[in-house]
Parts: structure tokens; C-alpha cells; sequence
């Protein structure tokens, strides 16, 4: 499906965009942190420690108020005093409220976000482009139907349609297992390089949440497709496959949808990034089922503003960074491709 | 087709949408688990007091005389009450919908107001330091959730410097017109000035994403207009520079940035919600969520049924002024 000369284009848009090679640079790491997170992270993201809460990161410290009192001629006295609170490096991005490391619990955030943005993209791409080639490559009736339901469900936009069927279906949630920690893999290369042991052997997925993004982003696929569908349709080579007797399905499948597939690349990429701050979004609100994500994170921070702005600060950082990474790429493809769509598909 | 016929159809065309929306907002409680009388009845209900409250919501009628019921009553602008408080939902989500549009205007204002000259400077000084500020910004801008960014303003502007503050609204700019009208303009301005403190950040919040998004599409949508050759031509017959650029440029490159802009309508609405629960805005949003939380289906299908269709009508809006830049749109 990737000719050479596709190849060739994105290779030469490569050479000469500075941006994107920052932006594979960042995916790439996003992709590498997320599948071995039991290997980078210091601590297992979820464990408490209530005497290190609230540790700041390197290099600043935290003061707070201390009162101790001691008997001085026989009555009470108290005295108030100002202690430092000082970073430790075995958590160098701080701690919480929990006293859970902050920077693990990025690290894992990770595979939050990567999982829901790509199975999330990948479910909203099988739906809209089903729907989008039958509505563009039958036309009439058909076309018209899909398309009027396609502008009723862009009448809600996907926080709010999201939120409403997550909030009433429930935040479901799949359990499964982490294949590193399970085959025995991360404790001995942890403790060989000192690390603390006992990361979790398992990572939930958000169910509802992916099934959730995939139904509220369906449409902008479905858009592209129909009209790559409408054009396609025309096509000589389609005429010539109908004239040897192919079935409608036939041409949908190894004619149309293989030539329609460069403009639903590009797509699929923004999506990833538009789907990246839609789960943020979702569970900054509460509307997730997991807690190990960069937005419940963020939500988490957010009461302990004025003593403790890392705790809200970083997660931030990492779903810029994240997001930078995956809008740099669709840059890429789209400029090495230009498949004539722009900017489609918020969040 | 004329003009008048192109809005009709149009119009035409949003009423269907309304009416899927209504349908949709309607089904939404068929598709979802629970009962919905368990949302009402006390715990200990009895089996005759459930009954009643299935009976009193019309919960025991057969669907499509629950569908046709729900369509009627919305016809004649009643939306039931709500569960928890009793309260008329149709008067409840008006009274919030101002706070709503208020911030979305305002957030509109600041958005289009930078992203179009930062756009055409980007794009008419490419490769400048101008140029590269403006596209690092759209870049960071489209990639950052704005919940977050408004987090970080509060904790930059209101905590550490305390020049806004944290959350919530003093009052509504209609209200604030009303004050200066009682009260004269020295507590007008100051009703206004206490408008513009709380709604700043929250605007500056949600405008963000759009500024920078329509940033890059009149960036990309003027470097392409131009190098188009009547660019060269008004250029050869030796109009000045300025009008080559914002007579015959812009105006061709803003033709395409409207469509997107009304297609991202829902984005602004979706992140209105959002922003409404980082400031406590007390705007439909807000309402939306405590209603899912609450289960309170009144006013959830209020919310939705308002927000599907001030969508509509704001793209029929929108396609209006983009017939009226571009005839070819009635045309065709």
C-alpha cells in the first residue's frame, strides 16, 4: 500500500523539516517509555508513602509551618517554625500528596494515553470509514441517511457526548497484565540496577473510555472517506473492475479503500493527538476508569496549587510534550503526502 | 438558487438535524443501564410508590407514546423538572446558558482578534523570527489541554501574583449594563472592570486552542494564496502591496478558515465545559456535569437538547456569511 514514491516523499520532507524529526524523536520516546514503564519508572507509581508526601522536585525546596511545644517553667509554650522541606533524588520530580513519585506516575501515564489514543483512533477510523466509503461509493439515499447522521452526532461535541455516555455507563475498566512483570522480567533487572522491586503486575485500561472516543470521533473519518469514496468512484480503474464483474464489496475493499488510505493516515494521526487530550480531559473530570492517567494526575495537583505546583505542573508538561510529538508527525505526513486536509477533528 | 432559497434549504436542512438531536438526547436513556425510576424513588420504596413515580413520568407508556410525548412537550418549551431540586429545567439551563455564551464570545473575540493578524504576519514574513514565534506558539497552543493551561494561569497569575482571581463570577455583562443604568457610571465602571477581572483568565483559557489553530490556517491558507497567479497579476498591474495582500489574499485565504471554524464549533463548546469546571464558571457545563453525576435526566436532556442546537444555529450562521464571502457555495 506504501508506494516507493510515497517513501521517497516522506524521506525527503524528513531531510529538510527540523520539526519533524523533533517530532518522531518525541513519539518514538513516548512509544518506548510507555511499553517498558515497569524498566524506567523509580517506584511503583501507585504506592504510598505518607512520611515523603509532598516532596518537591530537584533543586526546590518547600518550606512549611511547625509547631513544637515543650514545658518552660511549667507551663505550655509553643513555638512556631519555618522548616525546609528538601527534594530527595530518589524522587526527583517530587512527590504528592500520597507521597506517590510523581515521575512514575508520568511514566506510566504514558501507557494511558498512548493505549486510548491509539485504540481509541483505531475504532473511530474502522467505524467512520466503513460508513464514510458505503455512504460516498453508493451515493443517494444512502449517502444522504449516513450523512445527516453524521451531522446530528457532530452537534455534540465529543467532551460532551463523551462525558454524557461515560458518566452514564459507567467507567468500566480492563485489567491486563503487565507481560514484563508477569514473565519475571523487571525484578531482576530492577534490582540489579537498584531500584526498588514490586511494580504492579498488571495496567488497567479505561474499556469505556476507549469505546467512548472511538464513538464520539467517528465522524471526522467518516467525512474524509466519503469524500475520497465520491471521487475514487469515478475512476477508470473502478469502472474497469465493475466491467469485469467485480461485487460492490470487492471494489469498496481492494479499490477504493486502498487508494483512500493516505488522507485517513493523516487523519488518524491528528486524531491520536485530538484523542490524547480528550482522555486528559476526561479524566481531569473524573470521567475515566483508571487513575494512573497525566489528567487525574493534573485534577489531583490542582487543590494543592499554592504549596505544591509540581504536583499539577508535570503531568501538564508531559501531555504537551506528548501531543507536540504526535501534531509534529501528522505535520510531517500531511506536508510529505499533502492529501488536502487541514487541521480537522478537535478535541 | 438564489441566496434566499440557498437559506432556506439550509434552514431546512438544521431542523432535521434538531429533530435527530432531540431523538438522540431521547434515546439516551433507552441505552442506558439502570432504571431510570431508581433515580427518583427512596431506597426503600414500595412497589405501589414505584409504580406511581413510573406512572407520574410517564415511565409506563409504551416508547413511541414516550418518544411523541417528549417531542410535544419540547414543542411547547417544557423540559420537565428537575429530580433533585424541583426546578423548571428549561428555566434552569436559560439561566445558565448566558455565563456559557458569554465566555464563548469572549473567547471568540480574543481568537480571532490574534490569530488573524499573527497569521498574516507569520505567513508574510516567513522564515523571521516573527514568523517562527508565531508558528512555535500555534504549535504549543493546539497542544495543550486547556484545562491545564488554565491551572497554570491560575497558579502563575492568581496565586503567585494575585492579579486575577481564582474562580467564579461576580455578574453577568447584562448585569453589569443594568448597574450602570441604576446606578451611574462610577459603579458601572467598576461593575465592568469586576466582569472583566473574572472572565479574563477564563477567556484567555479557552481562546488559546482556537488562536492558535486559526493561526496556522491563515498562515498556510495565505502562503498559498499568495503564490497563486492573480497574486502575481495584482502585483504586475501595480496595486500596492497592502491591498495585493489584504484585499485579494486575506479575504480568499478567510473563505476556508470559516468552515473549519464552524466545524470546531463543538470543539469551543466542549472546552467551554471544560474550562466552566477549572474557574467553577457557573455555566451550562457545570450544570451538565452535576446533572450526569446526579443522574437528574431533566435537566441533562435540557443541556444537551440546548447545546445540539445552539450548534445548529450557529452553523447555519456561519454557512449564511460563508454563502454570502463566496457565491459559489449558493451555486452549487
Amino acid at each position: 500500500m506504501i508506494s516507493p514514491r510515497t517513501l521517497r516523499n516522506l524521506r525527503k520532507e524528513l531531510r529538510s523539516s527540523a520539526l519533524a524529526k523533533i517530532g518522531i524523536v518525541l513519539v518514538l520516546a513516548m512509544i518506548l517509555v510507555a511499553a517498558f514503564a515497569p524498566f524506567i519508572a523509580l517506584h511503583n507509581p501507585t504506592n504510598q508513602d505518607l512520611d515523603e508526601n509532598t516532596l518537591p522536585p530537584m533543586g526546590f525546596s518547600r518550606t512549611t509551618e511547625e509547631t513544637t511545644s515543650e514545658m518552660v517553667n511549667g507551663s505550655l509554650q509553643l513555638t512556631n517554625e519555618t522548616v525546609y522541606v528538601n527534594a530527595t533524588a530518589s524522587h526527583p520530580l517530587g512527590t504528592n500528596s500520597l507521597g506517590q513519585d510523581v515521575y512514575s506516575r508520568a511514566v506510566y501515564g504514558a501507557r494511558t494515553s498512548m493505549m486510548v489514543g491509539v485504540l481509541g483512533t483505531v475504532l473511530a477510523a474502522i467505524l467512520g470509514v466503513s460508513v464514510g466509503l458505503v455512504a460516498g461509493f453508493y451515493r443517494g439515499r444512502i449517502d444522504d441517511a449516513l450523512m445527516r447522521f453524521a451531522d446530528v452526532s457532530l452537534a455534540f461535541p465529543s467532551l460532551v457526548l463523551a462525558i454524557a455516555l461515560i458518566g452514564l455507563w459507567g467507567r468500566a475498566a480492563v485489567d491486563v497484565p503487565d507481560p514484563f512483570v508477569v514473565f519475571g522480567l523487571v525484578d531482576p533487572v530492577r534490582s540489579a540496577l537498584g531500584l526498588p522491586t514490586g511494580m504492579p503486575d498488571s495496567f488497567v485500561l479505561p474499556g469505556t473510555v476507549i469505546v467512548v472516543v472511538g464513538l464520539v470521533n467517528w465522524v471526522w473519518f467518516a467525512r474524509i472517506a466519503r469524500g475520497e469514496a465520491l471521487s475514487i468512484r469515478e475512476e477508470e480503474y473502478v469502472k474497469a473492475a465493475r466491467a469485469l464483474g467485480a461485487s460492490d464489496a470487492r471494489i469498496i475493499g481492494r479499490h477504493v479503500l486502498p487508494n483512500a488510505t493516505t488522507p485517513i493516515l493523516v487523519l488518524a494521526t491528528i486524531q491520536v493527538a485530538a484523542i490524547i487530550l480528550l482522555e486528559s480531559s476526561l479524566s481531569f473530570l473524573g470521567f475515566s476508569g483508571t487513575t494512573l492517567s497525566w489528567g487525574f494526575d493534573i485534577s489531583q495537583g490542582r487543590g494543592y496549587l499554592s504549596t505544591a505546583w509540581w504536583i499539577a505542573t508535570i503531568p501538564g508538561i508531559a501531555i504537551v510534550l506528548a501531543v507536540i510529538g504526535v501534531n509534529l508527525v501528522g505535520d510531517w505526513l500531511r506536508d510529505a503526502l499533502d492529501p488536502g486536509i487541514e487541521g480537522e477533528g478537535g478535541v | 438558487m438564489s441566496y434566499g432559497r440557498f437559506l432556506l434549504k439550509r434552514g431546512l436542512q438544521g431542523i432535521v438535524v434538531v429533530w435527530g438531536v432531540v431523538t438522540i438526547v431521547f434515546m439516551l436513556r433507552f441505552i442506558t443501564p439502570g432504571n431510570a425510576v431508581d433515580a427518583v424513588a427512596p431506597l426503600d420504596a414500595s412497589p405501589e410508590l414505584r409504580e406511581r413515580i413510573a406512572e407520574e413520568l410517564g415511565l409506563d407508556q409504551p416508547l413511541y407514546v414516550q418518544y411523541l410525548d417528549y417531542l410535544w412537550e419540547l414543542l411547547n418549551g417544557d423540559m420537565g423538572y428537575s429530580y433533585i431540586s424541583g426546578i423548571e429545567a428549561s428555566s434552569m439551563v436559560f439561566s445558565k446558558l448566558p455565563a456559557t455564551v458569554e465566555l464563548a464570545v469572549a473567547s471568540s473575540i480574543i481568537a480571532i482578534g490574534l490569530s488573524i493578524p499573527l497569521g498574516v504576519i507569520s505567513a508574510t514574513r516567513r522564515h523571521e523570527p516573527a514568523d517562527y514565534a508565531a508558528t512555535t506558539f500555534s504549535l504549543v497552543g493546539i497542544s495543550t489541554p486547556n484545562f491545564w493551561l488554565g491551572i497554570m494561569l491560575i497558579l502563575l497569575l492568581s496565586v503567585q501574583f494575585g492579579i486575577f482571581p481564582t474562580s467564579g463570577r461576580a455578574f453577568g455583562f447584562v448585569q453589569a449594563f443594568r448597574i450602570t443604568a441604576n446606578q451611574g457610571l462610577g459603579a458601572g465602571a467598576d461593575a465592568f472592570y469586576q466582569w472583566l477581572r473574572f472572565i479574563t483568565l477564563p477567556a484567555v483559557t479557552l481562546g488559546t486552542y482556537f488562536t492558535a489553530l486559526i493561526t496556522r490556517l491563515t498562515r498556510s491558507g495565505m502562503l498559498e494564496e499568495l503564490g497563486q497567479s492573480y497574486v502575481r497579476a495584482t502585483r504586475a498591474k501595480g496595486l500596492p502591496e497592502s491591498l495585493v495582500r489584504y484585499k485579494h489574499a486575506l479575504r480568499n485565504t478567510l473563505i476556508p478558515v470559516i468552515t473549519v471554524l464552524g466545524l470546531q464549533l463543538g470543539t469551543l463548546i466542549g472546552g467551554a465545559v471544560i474550562t466552566e469546571s477549572v474557574f467553577s464558571w457557573p455555566g451550562l457545563g457545570t450544570t451538565l456535569i452535576n446533572a450526569i453525576n446526579a443522574r437528574d435526566w431533566p435537566i441533562l436532556q435540557a443541556t444537551l437538547v440546548v447545546i445540539g442546537t445552539g450548534f445548529v444555529i450557529v452553523n447555519l450562521v456561519v454557512d449564511a456569511i460563508y454563502a454570502y464571502l463566496d457565491p459559489q457555495v449558493v451555486a452549487e
